[in-house]
């Protein structure tokens, strides 16, 4: 998709400035300035097109301000792509006015050729102890020096081991009824093994065989939402060929964004590109996230233990907007025995890490997290799950900065305890 | 506008409530209206966000004295220009001022700031059993401040009346900085000019209103919905005049015409049939027991009047599901046009199959494409102009068919504007409705508050 950013003034036009927008916008309710809202987004892009505006510092920092959380854009009664104009705004900025070093070094080099972020991150686990100083209660870890990122910012540490050298390349069961391939995105692979653990457990105890390619890497949405078009495109191919290789039923995904980068925005970003747009949407027909797949398996309720716990559920932008994944992870939760399911209110607005913009925006985004943080509070749970590891590493943040105790975890994690308590008896639950 | 005069407000709102960036302010030169100011020469000189009425006053005061010309704002949702920046103005926003300061229920008022949005206070007061009517379309995010200022309507118009109907006390700055208060908590209230009907719908440019009080009606029990479809838009009409001559007053009576049919139906599938004239959506609410008898009564109506298709909802969902059509007409129009223009001349609602008829005849003669989605119940017809204003030649053709229209509303015994205000959209025909008489004493009015035309000039009266 190598579009001009005029090429988008069709989609710039059709806002009719009504103003909807503002009813949504997450750093809108923070900011509330015109300018911060997609109604004002849209229109400084307009600017631009119609050369009233340059790319300006001013404009940059516009443009940064979007979580691309889609709330804005389900919202529209127009159905204006907001994300998509931001995003454009962003690769015109990335062509014309170049990435920052930072970004260039992650993007280029770092996410784009996985045995760098692999020894990176391996080395990175040792070393982490010199940048980062442990968090308060021995949980997470704060930045010790300025990194461009906010030195309040706590991170969840390395992994150990990345989750893709924990396993065979294929955790195989006896009788598969299904195989399926796991993209495990970079979360899951580097910090949330824990995840990924329970992903391959609770698939296999339903039968289902379970691949983990080792040559893929990063799906690329860090790069692509940042205007790095190029680089964005070298991954999605090598993620399509890794994947296509495979014979499997399906290409299971525990994180929305990368869910949809694979079910939909390979596809797009490689229409023009005859070779691959056709295995493009041949992939993307493939993708389930986890709970999609997790519903639709026969008997997987009947496996469960006794779960006393009450439990919320946290919808993450990409997985409920972009996949449209809603009820099936509500379905899951609330079919565990013992589990009490309390709503949220607001459950599906953005937490507020958008990916790096909680590094770039941490304190606009700490305000956006405190809301969510309220509304998980509130509901007196004592598991917050959800399926996305950003919003989990955000919110444990949230929490954290205000105190509260309370387990993030994932859908698949939930569940994952659901099967082993199945086997325990009453007096080792009373010791979960 | 100069260093000295910005730190001046700086020192008032503070720094961080104040805005002089290139890329904030061109995001004040645009409203929801289709009014375009020209950026090189309309660029504001800075926007502030003020948090009280003090720093309100403070603020006035000072664009008084220096003769800086000031815009109000609040959510920038209005469709007549209202709001958009006029040179080296001041951008006045309201948003910070967002509090209900009172739910008073033994005498059925609430008392809001002008921030406020209204469907917030709208869901408050319904937790209490207790109702404030006014629904424009923008509910969800427009605020009190300007619903107040603009006089908004919407659906509900037909049966409780407008913005005006509910505001029976302000707290308002005037153009020279005093602070007056009008009006007040009290149903009855003679005392003097009713100034607070005149600060309703005066558009921003007569004062700057700080706090609002509205008076609160029960909550109704209960509501029921159908929708009946007719194979021609005029036998929809005289269903309307038929049901409002019957002395039925539904709280909604929406009209949809065949453009808006044909797409809603190939956007949403809610199985509307594409070749029909029009639709009516109609709603009561009431006591439930009334319910069932007051729609009774209306299907008898439409059955008699032609309608080939009627629904009720039975259920909740079953409702939700008819005004889903009404609510994705937007969405669905928007993509066979990528422009939309609004307008909303309101006719008597007798002359309603009259103005349709007018409507379609310019549509005609412009060749352009021009829906109508009405509040037919209160004669508030919204014709839709579908176009492309990347097509200038298109854009001319539009401009002279919307004068058009305006000039055939007043013909036919209505309103220029039913609810969507003035502004700069149409000031220029101002006069065909109000005379040179009235015209001459509404300035004369401004004059007297506004000497010095500082507060939104160029609204209603023009540059």
């Amino acid at each position: 998709m190598d579009r001009s950013l005029e090429s988008w003034q069709k989609e710039v036009i059709r806002c009719i400035r009504c103003g909807a927008c503002q009813n949504v916008c997450p750093v809108f309710k923070e900011l509330q300035a015109e300018s911060t809202v997609a109604r004002g987004r849209v229109k400084l892009i307009r600017g631009v097109i119609s050369k009233d505006l340059d790319l300006t510092d001013g404009f940059i920092d516009k443009m940064s301000l979007c979580l691309m959380c889609k709330a804005c854009v389900v919202n529209c009664p127009s159905g204006v792509k907001v994300d998509k104009l931001v995003e454009a705004a962003r690769k015109e900025i990335a062509e014309k006015k170049g990435l920052s070093p930072f970004k260039n070094l992650i993007f280029r080099l770092v996410l784009k050729n996985r045995w760098v972020f692999n020894t990176g991150m391996r080395t990175g686990r040792i070393f982490q102890g010199l940048v980062f100083r442990k968090g308060p209660n021995g949980q997470g870890m704060l930045p010790r020096m300025s990194l461009g990122i906010d030195k309040r910012r706590l991170l969840s540490p390395l992994a150990q081991k990345p989750f893709k050298s924990m396993y065979p390349g294929v955790v195989k069961v006896s009788e598969a009824t299904m195989r399926v391939a796991f993209f495990t995105g970079c979360m899951i692979n580097y910090i949330y093994t824990d995840t990924g653990r329970a992903v391959i457990n609770v698939l296999n105890q339903n039968g289902v065989e379970v691949i983990i390619p080792s040559l893929q890497n990063c799906c690329g949405t860090p790069v692509r939402i940042n205007g790095d078009y190029e680089t964005a495109k070298t991954m999605a191919r090598a993620n399509i060929d890794v994947f296509l290789k495979e014979k499997v039923d399906a290409v299971v995904v525990a994180c929305g964004t990368c869910g949809l980068s694979l079910k939909e925005e390979y596809a797009e970003l490689l229409k023009d590109d005859p070779n691959y747009v056709e295995k493009a949407k041949k992939l993307g027909s493939m993708v389930k996230d986890f709970t999609e797949l997790v519903v639709s398996l026969e008997g997987f309720e009947g496996k469960m233990g006794r779960l006393p716990v009450k439990v919320t559920y946290h919808d993450p932008c990409h997985l409920v907007r972009g996949l449209k994944v809603k009820e099936q992870p509500r379905q899951i939760i609330r079919s565990i025995p013992g589990v009490i399911f309390e709503e949220m209110t607001k459950a599906d607005t953005c937490c507020g890490s958008g990916g790096s913009f909680s590094l770039y925006h941490y304190e606009l985004s700490t305000k956006i997290n405190d809301y969510k943080v309220e509304s998980v509070h509130q509901t007196g749970a004592e598991i917050l799950a959800t399926g996305c590891s950003a919003c989990r590493m955000h919110i444990e943040d949230g929490l954290n900065r205000q105190g509260i105790p309370m387990q993030v975890m994932h859908t698949a994690q939930l569940l994952e305890m659901a099967y082993e308590a199945k086997g325990l008896t009453a007096e080792k639950l009373m010791k979960i | 506008m100069r260093p000295e005069i910005i730190q001046k407000l700086s020192e008032i709102v503070g720094k961080d409530n104040l805005y002089t960036e290139l890329e904030d302010l061109y995001c004040y030169t645009y409203d929801a209206s289709f009014v375009k100011a020209d950026f090189k020469k309309d660029l504001a000189g800075v926007a502030v966000y003020p948090s009280n009425t003090e720093e309100v006053a403070q603020i006035i005061k000072l664009a008084n004295q220096e003769m800086i010309p000031v815009v109000p704002r609040g959510a920038g949702t209005n469709v007549s220009g209202g709001t958009i920046s006029v040179g080296d103005c001041i951008i006045l926003v309201l948003k910070r001022m967002n509090k209900i300061l009172e739910i008073d229920g033994k005498n059925l008022i609430a008392v809001v700031e002008p921030g406020v949005i209204t469907g917030q206070l709208q869901s408050e007061v319904e937790r209490i059993g207790l109702f404030y009517p006014p629904d424009p379309a923008s509910q969800a995010f427009s605020t009190m401040g300007g619903n107040v200022a603009e006089c908004a309507g919407g659906p509900r118009g037909v049966k409780y009346g407008v913005t005006r109907d509910y505001v029976i006390g302000l707290e308002a700055v005037l153009p020279t900085g005093e602070v007056i208060n009008t009006g007040g908590r009290t149903i009855k209230n003679v005392t003097g000019y009713d100034m607070t009907k005149l600060f309703t719908g005066s558009e921003g440019t007569l004062c700057v209103i700080t706090k609002i009080i509205v008076k609160l009606i029960p909550l109704p029990e209960a509501k029921s919905t159908m929708m009946a479809v007719f194979p021609e838009i005029v036998q929809a009409c005289e269903t309307v005049s038929e049901i409002i001559a019957t002395g039925l007053v539904p709280c909604s009576l929406e009209l949809l015409d065949n453009i808006y049919i044909r797409n809603i139906e190939e956007y949403a599938k809610v199985g509307l049939p594409t070749e029909a004239g029009a639709v009516l959506l109609i709603e009561v609410d009431g006591d439930s027991e009334i319910l069932a008898k007051q729609i009774g009564k209306i299907e008898k109506i439409c059955s008699r009047l032609g309608a080939v298709q009627i629904r009720v909802a039975k259920t909740k969902e079953e409702a939700e599901e008819l005004w889903r059509a009404r609510r994705s007409a937007f969405a669905a129009v928007s993509r066979l046009r990528p422009t939309i223009i609004g307008e909303d001349a309101t006719v008597p609602r007798s002359s309603i199959p009259a103005a349709v008829n007018r409507i379609q005849e310019i549509a005609a003669k412009y060749n352009i494409i021009v829906a109508i989605l009405g509040h037919a119940g209160d004669g508030n017809l919204h014709a839709t102009i579908l176009t492309d204003e990347t097509d200038l030649e298109e854009m001319a053709r539009v401009e002279k068919a919307i004068d058009e229209i305006f000039i055939a509303t007043v013909e036919l015994g209505g309103s220029l504007s039913g609810e969507h205000g003035i502004g700069r959209a149409k000031s220029k025909f101002i006069t065909i409705q109000t005379g040179e008489v009235g015209l001459e004493v509404q300035r004369q009015i401004k004059q007297a508050l506004d000497p010095n035309n500082i507060l939104n000039p160029g609204v209603m009266f023009g540059a």
